[in-house]
C-alpha cells in the first residue's frame, strides 16, 4: 500500500510483531478454510458419482429371473447394468471363501446398476426389494461422507476461532496503538480532527500491517494445501482419493486474506472510535 | 448601534482538577466577537485551565459554556470537533508531533480539514515564511529551539484562520522582536478576519504596550478589567517591530483561505 497514514507511526519493532501475528492467523485461516473445502469438494464429488449407483444383491437362485425381469422392464431408466459373472464372484469371494465349485451355489448373485435419475433408481428399488437386496452406493458412502462432513465443522471451527484471534489481535493493535500515540491522539483532538479521521488514520496501519500479513500467509500457506493435495491423490480410494479443490474453492482461498484485511480495517475503525469515545 | 455577538460567554462556571481540586468557581463573562484580551494571573491560578475550557477540552463542573452563541454543555463529540474546527489554541509546551516536519505539523489542520494537497503547498510555506521558520520546513520540531517550536505552533494555529485564536503565553520563549512580530500578526488577525483573541501572558511589558482588556484569574473568579476604548485603539496601532508588516501577507494569505470558510 502507498498510502501512509499523515500522524500514526508505529515502532518498527511493534510493526513486526503485528505482521508476524496477523500473518500466522492468515495462514492459520487459509489453511482450515482449504482444508474444508477440500474434504466438501471431496464429499461433492463422491455424491455426484456414487448417487445413482446400486448394488442388487441375492443368494436365491430362484429370485434370479425375476430380477432379470424388473432391470429389463426398466431398460429405459437404466443407464447401465452389468452382472457380476460367476467367475467375477469367485474372484472376489477367494481371500475368504474356497473349496471348489460345490460352493458356488452359495455364491450371491450381484448386479451393478446405474440409473439416470434419483427418481428412477427409488422406482426400481421398490420394484426389487420383494427378491433381492438393494444396496444404495449412498448408503454405503453415508459413513465416509459423514466423517467428511465433521472435518468440515472441525475445519470451521478452527476458522471461527482463527478469525476470533483476529478480532482480539486487531482491538489489541488498534488499543495498543492508541495508547502509544496518546498524545498525538490529543493533539489532533485540539487541532479539530474528527473521530472518523482519526480512525482512518488507525485504519491505514492496520491496511498496511493486513496486507503484508495476508500475502505471507497465503504463500506459507500454499506449500501446506498442495501437500495435502498431493498425498490424497495417491490414495486411491475412499473419501481422501476424491479430495481436491476447483476453480470456485480457489477463488475462495484467494478472497480470504483479501477479506481478513477488509474485516481487519472495519474492526480498527469500530474500536478507534470507541476508544476516542470512552477517552 | 448594532449590538455585536458574543463570541465566548461563561455562566457561573465552574471547573476542577482531574484530583477534585478546584480551580475556577463561578466564572461569568461576555466577549464580544472581534476583540483581543489579555488573559492574566499567577502560575496554577487557572488560565490553562479557562482557555481549555473555552477550547472543550476539559469540562465545566457546573455552570454554562456558549459558544458563538451555541450552549456547548451538551454538544456530542462530533459537535465540539466541528466547533473546533472554527478555533484554534497555541499551547505553552507546544504540542507538536516530533516524528512529523516542521512543515508537517503545520500542515495537520488543513489535513484534517481535507484541504487540498496543492492549497497546502500554497498556504505553508506563506505561514513559515512569516513566522520566520520557512528555512526550517523539513526539520523536525525537536531540532529547533524552544521560541522556534513556538513559532511552529503558532503557524499551526492561525494557518486556519480561526474565528477565536487562544494562546497560552504564545510570547513566553520568544525574544522581544519576534514577541512583537507576533504580536503584531494577532492584531492584523484581528482587524482583518475580525478574530477574537485571549492570550494568556505573565508579561508585564507587553500588558503594558498594548493595553488591551484584560481578564484576571485570582482565587478561582476571573476579574474583567476593561480599558479605555482610546487605550485600545492605540494598541491597535501600537507597533514595536520594525520589519514589515503582516498586513500584505495575510491579504494575500485570506485569498487561499476561501476552502476553509471559518470567518
Amino acid at each position: 500500500m502507498k498510502k501512509k497514514p499523515i500522524v500514526f507511526s508505529l515502532i518498527q519493532g511493534q510493526s513486526s510483531f503485528m505482521t508476524a501475528i496477523m500473518s500466522v492467523l492468515t495462514f492459520l485461516s487459509v489453511l482450515t478454510l482449504g482444508i474444508a473445502l477440500m474434504i466438501g469438494t471431496g464429499a461433492m464429488r463422491m455424491n455426484a458419482n456414487w448417487d445413482l449407483y446400486a448394488t442388487i444383491q441375492t443368494t436365491d437362485e430362484n429370485d434370479v429371473p425375476k430380477i432379470r425381469e424388473v432391470l429389463n422392464k426398466n431398460k429405459n431408466v437404466i443407464k447401465s447394468s452389468s452382472e457380476i459373472s460367476e467367475s467375477q464372484m469367485a474372484n472376489l469371494m477367494s481371500p475368504w471363501v474356497s473349496g471348489g465349485s460345490a460352493l458356488q451355489k452359495y455364491m450371491p448373485k450381484m448386479w451393478e446398476v446405474k440409473f439416470a435419475t434419483a427418481k428412477d433408481l427409488k422406482s426400481v428399488q421398490t420394484q426389487i426389494t420383494p427378491y433381492a437386496k438393494f444396496l444404495t452406493h449412498r448408503t454405503a458412502l453415508e459413513t465416509p461422507i459423514r466423517a467428511g462432513w465433521y472435518l468440515i465443522a472441525i475445519s470451521s471451527l478452527v476458522l471461527l476461532i482463527a478469525l476470533g484471534s483476529i478480532t482480539v489481535c486487531i482491538t489489541y493493535i488498534a488499543h495498543n496503538t492508541a495508547m502509544l500515540h496518546k498524545r498525538e491522539l490529543e493533539i489532533l483532538n485540539q487541532i479539530g480532527a474528527s473521530d472518523s479521521f482519526v480512525a482512518k488514520q488507525m485504519q491505514i496501519i492496520v491496511a498496511r500491517i493486513c496486507t503484508r500479513a495476508s500475502i505471507y500467509g497465503f504463500l506459507m500457506a500454499l506449500p501446506f494445501l498442495f501437500l495435502i493435495l498431493s498425498a490424497s491423490h495417491a490414495a486411491r480410494v475412499g473419501l481422501m482419493a476424491m479430495i481436491g479443490l476447483n476453480g470456485f474453492g480457489w477463488t475462495v482461498l484467494i478472497l480470504l486474506p483479501i477479506a481478513i484485511t477488509v474485516f481487519a480495517t472495519y474492526i480498527t475503525k469500530h474500536t478507534t472510535k470507541r476508544i476516542l469515545k470512552d477517552s | 448601534m448594532e449590538e455585536k455577538v458574543s463570541s465566548i460567554s461563561l455562566t457561573n462556571v465552574s471547573a476542577s482538577y482531574d484530583n477534585g481540586a478546584d480551580v475556577l468557581s463561578d466564572v461569568s463573562f461576555n466577549i464580544t466577537g472581534g476583540t483581543i484580551y489579555f488573559l492574566t494571573g499567577a502560575s496554577g491560578a487557572g488560565k490553562t485551565t479557562l482557555l481549555r475550557l473555552i477550547y472543550q477540552l476539559h469540562k465545566p463542573r457546573t455552570g454554562q459554556i456558549k459558544i458563538f452563541g451555541h450552549t456547548t454543555n451538551d454538544m456530542s463529540r462530533d459537535e465540539i470537533t466541528n466547533l473546533r474546527k472554527k478555533m484554534a489554541i497555541v499551547f505553552q509546551e507546544y504540542s507538536l508531533l516530533s516524528h512529523l516536519s516542521v512543515y508537517d505539523n503545520v500542515a495537520l489542520p488543513l489535513r484534517v480539514r481535507n484541504i487540498s494537497e496543492s492549497k497546502i503547498k500554497t498556504l505553508v510555506p506563506k505561514v513559515l515564511d512569516w513566522v520566520g521558520l520557512g528555512k526550517y520546513a523539513d526539520e523536525k520540531p525537536l531540532a529547533l529551539s524552544g521560541g522556534q517550536q513556538q513559532r511552529v505552533s503558532v503557524a499551526r494555529a492561525i494557518i486556519v484562520q480561526p474565528s477565536i485564536l487562544l494562546a497560552d503565553e504564545p510570547t513566553g520563549n520568544l525574544d522581544d522582536d519576534n514577541a512583537s512580530r507576533l504580536m503584531d500578526l494577532f492584531i492584523q488577525m484581528n482587524k482583518m478576519f475580525g478574530t477574537t483573541i485571549i492570550l494568556a501572558t505573565h508579561n508585564k511589558r507587553l500588558i503594558d504596550t498594548y493595553k488591551f482588556p484584560v481578564l484576571h484569574v485570582e482565587n478561582h473568579h476571573v476579574n474583567f478589567v476593561t480599558k479605555s476604548a482610546s487605550d485600545t485603539e492605540s494598541a491597535a496601532t501600537k507597533k514595536l517591530w520594525k520589519g514589515p508588516a503582516p498586513k500584505n501577507y495575510l491579504n494575500e494569505l485570506s485569498k487561499q483561505f476561501d476552502d476553509i470558510g471559518n470567518i
